[in-house]
């Protein structure tokens, strides 16, 4: 063994943040054992520019002020994928204190091999030999000790789900940065060969280029220029690199070939063997093993697709059926008592009529209409990260995948795409379980042709109108519709704006294991407050500006008067060949951008003209309405437990039907046609995502371009589906 | 040979790499290499991908990736 790699001096400072980077193999626990260590000071963002997440957290151990930066899961620090490129560039160039390195103790040889990558870095690393327990219960002993003088790191145990060893590791931390220099881990030998080919370009490199050590570790600049890695090719842009790279690897190509990344990979691997056989007594009689006899019934030739299906019903239930009654409860307290508040306070402020409209109807109904969203968020991001965490996510997509695979997406896009028929929010963030950002970004942009459940309403009041005979199957023949146009977007998208080799799928089939609650708990509750500051803005914003169209100017009699009618009257010949050439229609599907479901509400305030006020009970004092809310919290939380309890039946579509509604549909009834009615519903299913859903997009991608995509591509698409609908309809004489 | 032509519960031992680029790149950073003993686990319902065991653990890839992956001629 060679002495420390010094490729430069670490200057040891006490008083400074230490900063501290984690890395780790995906499934290796790294994710629970930040949170661990972390606890409520997580910060969860994302890495700029991309949407990988990116965790942070500032602790304080023994006096030492601490940074943790949670590095992307990854298998290798190659220059092909998102997540090695970030954590490769954050190592090198943002050059942490320190690299804790999260190992499965029951996948040793595997996760040593990004071990040895991240040694060649010259900073110090701790490796935090991780689901140690688990690793015990297989009979597995692992010499800890030979392990550190091997590696010549400090090795520590740790069972990150229960928090055990997270003192020890701080305490390694803090202890490695006091040892300053000595500290460094000592460098692993790949073989002569290989080493004297290392030891002639260093040489080289700080004899032609001197500028380039300051810009890399040596060993490591040396190495990946063997391994002729693009990325730092293109980037250090060494001139006569190759009269150098002739000289230092001359004979290896000529006794290896011309790949001597697959050499690297050769010479990493063994010496990870080497190691794992040197440090680890597995048991001699291997035991079946629980995932295992899961995964015979899980992944069952005949069984794998119903239990998915099963899977998939109960998570979409769970998700929207807990939802439901907080999502009522809150649009309920908001509509009712705060809107009252509001306005009674406004009124005691002597604020004008419009103030208090803006109040209520702009800025109160916009908080609402964010508010509600939470709750199915929340639920929504519970259960994806316990589908993650188990283990059965990638399941789902070794089960789908030859399905998805043929409309050009991943088999882990089946599942944001189920979710897309309850609200399609919630499915654009659940893209997040897929790696590839093509994967991601193609799931996202078809999630809206999935009919949500804020397009029901608007069915429900036009089948009521023109087709209640055959309710079922007209209603059936738009969601199917959707399926339909996804797949066909999908085939065409595939050909077009992302031509080119579709992703690889090589994934990881992970022991099944129980997630831990706190790492549900926090990325739940990380995922709703993201999407109530940052998506919130955006949705009130939108609102706001509808309610100003809707009322403005000021004091209008007639709705055809307001902005709102004007815009609406204006494009309105833009909608006739489609059969609803009317302001109100399209003034209806301007405020439907809030929220589909607008649509039918709009409607209502346009066509319904009675704009007499209801006869109302004396207003409730301010404690009624507290108690109010109380009860009604009380009565949601209820009502979420028997939904878990008899997941039969679709709460959502509750047959209350108001006076004011068979009113609408009795006017609705006499402005369209059968024929039209069918192309303005297969119009609201494909226009424009709602905002919130622009919102999502732009929260979970960072930039507008793919709403940007999906609004182009859905208004073309909603705009020549109605046509066909209406155009062919009255060619063969249906319904005209 | 190739691993494709595999069914669940034959093994073999990886003579070539024929994939190239970021793939190849990819399933070597996963442990498949030349001289590694490989195991194919199951099929996918469907008929696509495949789930192998390859250094003690459970990987799957597509049957268009695993015909990359040439195997020794079975003795």
């Amino acid at each position: 063994m060679t002495a420390p790699t010094a490729a430069r001096s670490f200057p040891v400072v006490e008083t400074a943040v230490l900063r501290v980077a984690v890395a780790g193999n995906p499934n290796s626990g790294k994710s629970t054992l930040i949170n661990s260590l972390a606890g409520t000071r997580l910060h969860v963002g994302n890495w700029p520019g991309v949407t990988v997440e990116k965790k942070e957290a500032a602790l304080e151990h023994r006096g030492q002020r601490i940074a943790l930066i949670d590095l992307p899961g990854t298998y290798s620090l190659s220059p092909y994928t998102e997540e090695e490129i970030i954590a490769r560039d954050f190592l090198v160039h943002d050059r942490p204190d320190i690299i804790v390195d999260v190992v499965d103790a029951t996948n040793l040889e595997r996760n040593l091999y990004l071990t040895l990558q991240l040694l060649e870095l010259g900073i110090p690393v701790i490796v935090a030999l991780n689901i140690y327990d688990e690793a015990e219960k297989k009979g597995y002993k692992i010499d800890v000790k030979a392990m550190e003088a091997a590696l010549g790191v400090t090795v520590v145990p740790t069972v990150a789900t229960r928090k055990t060893g997270m003192n020890d590791l701080l305490e390694a931390v803090t202890g490695a940065i006091a040892k300053g220099s000595r500290s460094l881990p000592r460098s692993q030998s790949y073989g002569e060969d290989i080493e004297a080919a290392v030891k002639m370009l260093t040489a080289g490199i700080v004899d032609r280029h001197p500028a380039l050590v300051e810009r890399y570790p040596r060993r490591w600049l040396a190495l990946k220029l063997m391994e002729g890695d693009r990325r730092v090719l293109a980037e250090a842009n060494i001139s006569g690199v190759d009269s150098l790279m002739k000289d230092a690897v001359g004979h290896l190509r000529e006794a290896h070939g011309e790949d001597l990344e697959s050499l690297m990979a050769d010479a990493r691997y063994s010496l990870a063997a080497g190691l794992t056989r040197e440090v680890l007594q597995r048991p001699s009689v291997r035991k079946t093993e629980m995932t295992e006899k899961i995964d015979r019934v899980v992944l069952n030739r005949f069984l794998g697709i119903p239990i998915f299906f099963a899977a998939m019903w109960f998570v979409f239930k769970m998700t929207f059926d807990l939802s439901a009654p907080f999502a009522d409860w809150l649009d309920g307290a908001i509509n009712g008592p705060l809107t009252r508040w509001i306005e009674a306070s406004t009124n005691l402020l002597h604020g004008p009529d419009w103030l208090v409209s803006l109040m209520t109807k702009g800025v109160i109904a916009g908080v609402g209409s964010v508010l509600v969203f939470v709750p199915v968020i929340f639920a929504m991001m519970f259960f994806i990260t316990f589908l993650e965490g188990s283990g059965y996510m990638a399941r789902a997509a070794f089960v789908m995948d030859r399905a998805m695979h043929s409309m050009g997406l991943h088999g882990k896009s089946f599942i944001p795409m189920i979710l897309g028929f309850g609200c399609n929010v919630p499915a654009i963030y659940a893209t997040r379980t897929l790696e590839n950002p093509r994967d991601k970004a193609l799931t996202a942009l078809l999630i809206p042709l999935m009919s949500c459940g804020a397009r029901l309403p608007v069915y429900i009041l036009f089948v009521g109108a023109f087709f209640s005979a055959q309710s079922g199957t007209v209603l059936w023949s738009l969601y199917v519709m959707g399926i339909v146009l996804a797949v066909l977007m999908g085939i065409l998208f595939k050909r077009t704006l992302f031509r080119g080799e579709s992703p690889m799928f090589i994934m990881e089939l992970p022991p099944y294991r129980m997630p831990s609650g706190r790492s549900l708990a926090i990325h739940t509750w990380e995922k709703g407050k993201h999407f109530l500051i940052k998506a919130g803005t955006y949705i009130l914003a939108v609102s706001v500006l509808v309610w100003f169209l809707l009322n403005l100017p000021w004091g209008v009699e007639n709705k055809k008067d307001s902005y709102l009618g004007k815009v609406g009257s204006a494009i309105a010949p833009v909608f006739a060949p489609l059969g609803f050439g009317n302001w109100e229609a399209s003034s209806s599907l301007i405020a439907g951008v809030i929220a589909k479901e607008i649509v039918v509400g709009t409607m209502g305030e346009i066509y319904v003209r009675e704009t007499e006020k209801k006869p109302e009970g004396p207003a409730p004092t301010f404690f009624e309405d507290l108690r109010e809310i109380g009860t009604s919290f009380a009565s949601a939380g209820r009502e979420a437990f028997t939904n878990v309890i008899s997941t039969v039946g679709i709460t959502s579509l509750k047959a209350e039907e108001k006076e004011e509604e068979a009113t609408l549909r009795s006017v609705v009834a006499k402005s369209f046609t059968p024929l039209s009615a069918y192309a303005f519903m297969a119009f609201v299913l494909l226009y424009m995502p709602c905002v919130v859903a622009a919102a999502a997009f732009k929260h979970e991608f960072g930039t507008w371009k793919w709403f940007g995509v999906a609004f182009v591509y859905q208004t073309i698409l909603a705009w020549s589906v109605a046509f066909i609908v209406y155009q062919g309809g009255k060619l063969f004489g249906i319904g005209g | 040979m190739n691993l494709a032509m595999l069914k669940p519960g034959e093994k073999g031992r990886i003579a070539k790499m024929g994939a190239i680029g970021p793939l190849r790149r990819r399933l070597m950073d996963m442990g498949v290499l030349v001289g590694e003993e490989i195991t194919v686990e199951k099929v996918a319902p469907l008929g696509d991908p495949i789930e192998i065991t390859v250094k003690n653990y459970n990987l799957s890839l597509r049957k268009k990736e695993a015909e990359g992956i040439l195997l020794e001629d079975p003795k």
